[in-house]
């Protein structure tokens, strides 16, 4: 969003320093997906392929109303169906997966290309395809399972949270097509609290006696976030990880082992120069040596 | 609808039943998501499958295909007693103290009094009030006498049989009635006399849902009106899942009753609300897509009525109420309306002295609804068929028998977008070239006009008039629908002009008064459907109070019997008046906040958003709840004033205890529906489906409808459970849209294969996996697809018997993408469904047949 | 044993010089090497951010990211032949325990006090153990790494700790291999030239390799 034009530069008739100087208007947005409105009738899977301008992909039936197994590097959003039994009948769950947009992003702690991932102020995790190398330590990164590789261009592709369309000002073209009313799309204080009201209805209104926001705090927050019916167990929920984290080998790849590494090698290389510096080389008698 | 789709969100209580708008109406759905969110209403959700519409529900009940009736009679039941209705509402605003002929008898066996087994249908005679006024107080008198329904019913039978062919009996303008409710031959005794065979027992029994959850649910949608109380309004919602069956009528009708026992009919929130399968299907009812109905739903002539004045006379109801009551009878208009009609069809043709043209109409001498007439075309009666936006082969019931007849017709004229079905029926699966070379049917494709590519009208549930814009113009060769039947219309009437024949009348008199006259314009259409002054005309009593010949009309009220006017179908008058269109109108004020939206569009009749709203006051003009107030008497003006437009009378004071229910000549709502309404009783009673698992619980001896024909050429067979043991349901999915979706990769990627869904426990017996390939088969054909073993659909007890039921889309079939999938994967749905049709709509029985399965 | 291996063809051992290395060693060597040093500079540019000019200076991110494991693949080869090649000389030899007893000395260039080595000397023996374990670790993780999309999502627990793995692994062979160029290049006069021509004088291998010198010559000094 372009709200740092609304950043106060000066204001009139006040003496002195300016109040609010440089203090950033730009707010965070946020996706809130309430999946006990939501009917799985895919019209965000279309709207997200029609947007983005992605071709027909081969599907096979599986068994499932669900479209793909996965989210695939042409299709980002996709709605997951879960059945279950229940004491007193079926329960037919449905989540659209995404990107969450971290806040504490995975991938992008995993990227080694720079530039290839962007995180914006207003929470948006971008990939930049022109710089991406085709690693995948983004998939490595992600506690999602989000990232998608495309094996001809050897690029990772993944939801915008349509950056193109929010930079102007618009909603993602998931929340503009959703005809429930399941997606909401504002800042993230908004969100929120959006979220929270709901959950104390469904607490005091309907059987989700568990309902919950999940927001989850491993990756600090999400920029898309859900009203879960049942959130003592994100997981029945096509596999919404509980407490999700950007891995923990990842942060020590990214953090000790690249300093210890870096630091390792410049002491090594130091260490045998001082070394021929003080012992000098094994010369063998009676031969001669150029160096 | 008698409410709108928008109204669902003042609800306080939804049973969707018989309809998945979750799925089948996303859009819709999001008024119920509103109520939910906004009011906490609950929700309701009783289907054969747990489906996306249960997955919101508060409380899903997985019911037998087929048996909503005996669902909804244990509600009715339950509902009396347990004083869930108001009785100001009841025995002012229904018939309930109506008291009914003596010789009525309740179909207790199965059988309602005057069936004639032969003619496999009934004497309506004793189907009627009883004449004679106010009866209050005779009721036990009455209870001593024996006076029950059913005591004088042989009599009945055999008094009519006597006098051979009896006029037609009609309603006594006096009837009697009894405001204490309690005489034994009053509708409400009859009533819960009827419905008291519905026990729960019985009805788990019938439906296979258990009994503790059967008084939950009934206990949960009555809750609204717990003693009486009228704060609350309750919804039903229902789409084909009712209309679909051999009694699809009544089931309607059940839910109807059900609704004006519980006061909920004419109120925000409440009502009895089709969902209408297609973007336009409530305007092609209104325009006459039925064989039995003109425009606006007036009758279509018999071959008795030998002239106008006999022709009107027999349509035209008259009051028929207590004596002290009032009723509008607003069908006494009928004439205006049939003369306006008239001169909207043959212009200056249609003149006093020749009975307006009434001879120029076709008289119906026989059924000639949809399936009759595939079935006379495979009789080789039918010779040719015109079809546009309709794929009949996929449609239809037992889609070879269609097939076949198409085979046999002369010639076959499909307007399409695509290549479909009907016009390929030479393609068939499992066809020989053999055959296919013996085929001598002359086929024309004509390619159309999808609905972005034209203008006109979307008439949707809600019965708003909505004008849409051309989006692209047709590509290639394709031609606007009116284009294509102009130039059809305009050359038969050359032929008939050149050459005669046997009655060229009908189509020389027609008027075709359209600048361009290949091509009519669909304002010049719409205009014409709403009709116009022919000569000046005045009436002191509305503003303004004249009309000069020649000016659009603003609305019914002006249409004249007397020729003056011209009106294409009078529902319509007033959608576009003289100030320009107001289909066209796009604003979005809601001064009440009950969604009316007065001036976005504009909805049949008169504008009105709800139906009958005169029944959201009490008796004395006060709205029921006054957080929603949709009209009110004020007493200052002497007239009706509202948010929306008063369905009624606009000066009646409530003194003068006028009914609600304008159309009735009775003024009140029907519980019980006298005479010949309905072929198959007055009272809905719940028969099984022409293919059942099980004979009927309440009468073995009496299982299905006994007015239900079954059809007799030699592809009419119907299965039995020993052969079949499944019961089958057909449906649609959100990712497509019937049968031409199929064409468009992206609806292809969200849902690629056919498939039916197996409950887990029956895969389990059949050894089928989730993905294996199956053949569905009832005595009919075969049905070839990927088995979905699902936890959605659950082993019923039915009659103490384990049962099953399976279900399957209806939208694949041999054309469309992905091309190249071998013949056996491409076979219509409808090859296992049977060709039997409901007597009063006469829709077929696509819901609740018999199926099994193999795998293959 | 070796014998054969004097006499190969394209080795030329002038007079008092002693053949070391085969053409095919030396191939084998200088492949296994350019491959390792490819997989090390476009490893280390995807390893930090520090180094990522690195990728620039060899193609851009993308064409490394594709080359990276081929390369590796190419490495692991060579380092395959050259076990098949000098397994027998890799064999554990008692001189090899008084050897790393003694490690002190060769650090500290006082070898008169290191005992005789054979053809390697059991530093040399340490490396090559170093390497072709850490190859092994680095060629199975390598491979998950190269299609992290074919990983069951069951698994995907797995993928960070294969990142893991294989970086520190490869900063255990930087390491070794550190010492290694070090030593050939700078520290041990002869030895480059023994991988690149092939030989060695006789001095230089009784000095270095006197087990090894004496069995080739079958002098004893």
């Amino acid at each position: 969003m372009s709200n740092e034009i609304l950043e106060v530069k000066a204001i009139s008739g006040h003496r002195g320093g300016t109040p609010g100087r440089g203090v950033s208007r730009a707010y965070d947005v946020c996706k809130l997906v309430d999946t006990t409105t939501c009917i799985g009738c895919k019209a965000c899977e279309v709207a997200c392929l029609e947007w983005n301008g992605y071709d027909f992909r081969e599907t096979t039936f599986d068994n499932t109303y669900q479209t793909m197994p996965e989210t695939a590097w042409n299709f980002w959003n996709l709605i997951k169906f879960n059945e279950y039994s229940t004491d007193d009948g079926v329960q037919w769950l449905m989540r659209k997966d995404q990107c969450m947009h971290c806040e504490e992003p995975g991938c992008l702690e995993a990227c080694p290309a720079d530039g290839a991932i962007v995180q914006y102020t207003n929470g948006i995790v971008d990939f930049n395809q022109d710089n991406c190398i085709g690693c995948q330590y983004c998939v490595t990164g992600c506690p999602f399972n989000i990232p998608k590789f495309n094996a001809e261009t050897k690029k990772v592709y993944k939801c915008t949270l349509c950056s193109d369309r929010v930079g102007a000002g618009l909603e993602p073209a998931c929340i503009k097509a959703c005809p429930t009313g399941c997606l909401h799309f504002g800042s993230k204080d908004d969100m929120q609290i959006e979220a929270e009201k709901r959950v104390v209805q469904l607490k005091a209104n309907t059987s989700w006696k568990n309902a919950g926001v999940y927001d989850p705090e491993g990756v600090g927050g999400t920029h898309v976030i859900y009203v879960l019916g049942d959130a003592r167990d994100p997981e029945k929920y096509g596999g919404l990880p509980a407490n999700p984290t950007v891995p923990i080998f990842v942060r020590l790849w990214k953090g000790p082992l690249k300093w210890l590494g870096g630091v390792g090698m410049v002491l090594g290389v130091l260490g045998v120069f001082m070394h021929r510096v003080r012992y000098g080389a094994k010369r063998v008698e009676g031969e001669e040596h150029r160096s | 609808m008698t409410n709108g789709w928008i109204d669902i969100k003042n609800t306080d209580m939804m049973l969707i039943m018989g309809g998945n708008p979750a799925e089948c109406h996303p859009c819709g759905f999001k008024w119920v998501v509103e109520a939910r969110k906004v009011r906490n209403a609950k929700l309701i959700v009783v289907d054969p499958r747990f489906q996306r519409t249960a997955s919101q529900a508060d409380l899903f009940c997985q019911i037998r295909s087929g048996t909503d009736i005996a669902f909804l009679g244990g509600l009715i039941y339950y509902a009396i007693q347990n004083n869930r209705y108001n009785k100001e509402y009841l025995t002012n605003w229904t018939n309930a103290a109506f008291i009914v002929k003596k010789g009525f008898k309740l179909p207790e066996d199965g059988l309602f009094s005057g069936f004639d087994p032969a003619a496999m249908k009934y004497d309506v005679s004793t189907w009627n009030y009883e004449e004679g006024g106010n009866v209050t107080g005779t009721a036990a008198a009455a209870i001593a006498a024996g006076d029950g329904p059913g005591a004088a019913a042989a009599l009945a039978v055999s008094v009519a049989a006597k006098n051979g062919a009896p006029a037609a009996p009609s309603l006594p303008p006096d009837a009697a009635y009894d405001l204490s409710l309690e005489h034994p031959r009053s509708v409400f005794q009859l009533l819960k006399r009827q419905y008291s065979r519905y026990t729960p027992e019985m009805v788990s029994s019938i439906t296979g849902i258990p009994a503790n959850e059967l008084t939950k649910a009934w206990d949960l949608f009555t809750s609204v009106r717990k003693d009486g109380d009228m704060k609350k309004a309750a919804t039903i919602i229902y789409a084909v899942g009712w209309t679909q069956h051999s009694f699809g009528t009544q089931i309607i009708r059940t839910a109807a009753m059900a609704q004006l026992l519980m006061g909920n009919v004419g109120r925000a929130g409440g009502g009895v609300n089709a969902l209408r399968g297609h973007s336009n299907i409530q305007g092609a009812t209104d325009l006459a897509g039925v064989f039995d109905i003109l425009p606006g739903y007036l009758k279509v002539p018999l071959p008795t009525d030998n002239d106008y004045t006999t022709y009107v006379t027999r349509i035209t109801p008259k009051p028929s109420k207590p004596k002290e009551w009032d009723s509008y009878n607003y069908w006494s208009n009928t004439p205006k309306f049939a003369v306006s009609f008239f001169k909207a069809m043959y212009g200056d043709n249609a003149k006093k002295e020749n009975d307006w043209g009434f001879q120029y109409l076709p008289k119906i001498d026989r059924n000639y609804s949809w399936v009759n007439q595939w079935n006379d075309m495979y009789n080789g009666k039918v010779k040719g068929l015109l079809t546009f936006g309709m794929n009949g082969v996929m449609i239809g019931p037992d889609s070879q028998k269609n097939i076949d007849a198409l085979k046999k017709a002369d010639w076959l004229v499909v307007g399409e977008i695509y290549p479909d079905e009907t016009s390929a029926f030479w393609q068939s699966p499992g066809i020989t070239d053999d055959e296919k070379r013996q085929i001598q049917t002359e086929v024309y494709r004509l390619p159309c006009a999808g609905f972005a590519e034209k203008d006109g009208t979307f008439v949707n549930s809600a019965r708003w008039l909505q004008w849409k814009w051309v989006a692209v113009p047709p590509p290639g060769e394709a031609r606007v629908d009116q284009e294509i039947l102009a130039r059809i219309f305009l050359k038969v009437r050359e032929l008939y002009q050149k050459e005669g024949g046997k009655f060229p009348d009908a189509i020389l008199a027609a008027s075709w008064a359209y600048t361009n006259q290949n091509n009519p314009s669909l304002v010049e259409v719409a205009k014409e459907i709403n009709g116009k002054a022919l000569a000046d005309i005045k009436d002191e009593k509305q503003t303004p109070s004249e009309w000069k010949a020649g000016q659009q009309l603003p609305g019914f009220g002006w249409l004249r019997d007397d020729g003056t006017t011209s009106c294409g179908n009078w529902l319509y008058c007033g959608s576009w008046p003289d100030s320009g269109s107001n289909s066209q109108r796009r604003n979005t004020d809601d001064p009440s906040g009950l969604g009316i939206y007065p001036t976005w569009g504009w909805s049949w009749p008169a504008n009105r958003r709800v139906m009958y709203n005169r029944a959201s006051c009490d008796l004395n003009g006060k709205p029921w709840d006054p957080s929603r107030r949709q009209i009110w008497w004020n007493e200052a003006t002497g007239k009706w004033a509202g948010n929306d437009v008063p369905d009624f009378k606009a000066d009646s004071p409530p003194k003068d205890h006028m009914g609600p229910f304008i159309m009735n000549p009775e003024g009140v709502g029907r519980l019980f529906v006298p005479l010949a309404a309905l072929a198959d009783g007055p009272f809905p009673e719940h028969y099984e489906p022409i293919e059942s698992p099980v004979a009927n619980q309440l009468h073995p001896q009496q299982s299905t409808s006994p007015v239900v024909k079954k059809f007799t050429t030699p592809l009419d067979k119907y299965g039995d459970p020993k052969d079949f043991p499944y019961i089958c349901t057909t449906y649609r999915l959100t990712e497509q849209y019937h049968y031409w979706t199929k064409n468009n990769p992206v609806n292809m990627q969200l849902v690629p294969e056919p498939f039916v869904e197996i409950p887990e426990e029956l895969a389990t017996q059949l050894q089928i996996k989730g993905g294996d390939r199956v053949k569905v088969s009832s005595i009919r054909s075969s049905y070839y697809c990927k088995a979905m073993v699902t936890k959605r659909i659950r082993k019923m007890s039915i009659a103490g018997k384990e049962t099953f039921q399976v279900g399957i889309p209806i939208h694949w079939g041999y054309k469309g993408l992905p091309d190249g999938r071998p013949e056996e994967q491409r076979t219509p749905a409808n090859l296992l469904s049977p060709t039997v049709i409901d007597p009063n709509a006469y829709t077929p029985e696509f819901k609740g047949f018999l199926v099994k399965i193999e795998k293959v | 044993m070796s014998s054969g291996t004097i006499t190969r063809a394209g080795t030329q051992a002038p007079e008092e010089q002693i053949v070391r290395y085969s053409f095919d060693e030396r191939a084998n060597h200088w492949i296994n090497a350019l491959s390792y040093s490819y997989c090390l500079f476009t490893g280390l540019a995807l390893f930090t951010p520090f180094l990522y000019w690195l990728a620039a200076v060899l193609g851009g991110g993308a064409t490394i990211r594709f080359w990276h494991p081929w390369v590796g693949l190419v490495y692991v080869a060579s380092i395959f032949w050259m076990y098949s090649g000098w397994k027998s000389y890799m064999v554990p030899i008692p001189e090899d325990a008084q050897w790393r007893k003694s490690m002190k000395y060769y650090v500290t260039n006082r070898d008169d006090r290191v005992p005789p080595q054979g053809r390697f000397n059991a530093g040399q023996k340490l490396f090559w153990k170093v390497m072709f374990w850490c190859t092994f670790i680095l060629v199975i993780t390598g491979i998950v790494m190269w299609f992290p999309e074919k990983m069951p999502r069951g698994a995907h627990f797995l993928l960070p700790i294969t990142v893991f793995i294989h970086s520190a692994t490869a900063l255990v062979t930087i390491a070794a291999f550190i010492i290694h160029v070090y030593m050939s290049v700078w520290m041990t006069p002869g030895s480059m030239k023994a991988m690149i021509d092939g030989s060695v004088s006789s001095r230089w291998a009784r000095a270095h390799h006197r087990l090894w010198y004496e069995k080739v010559t079958g002098r004893k000094s």
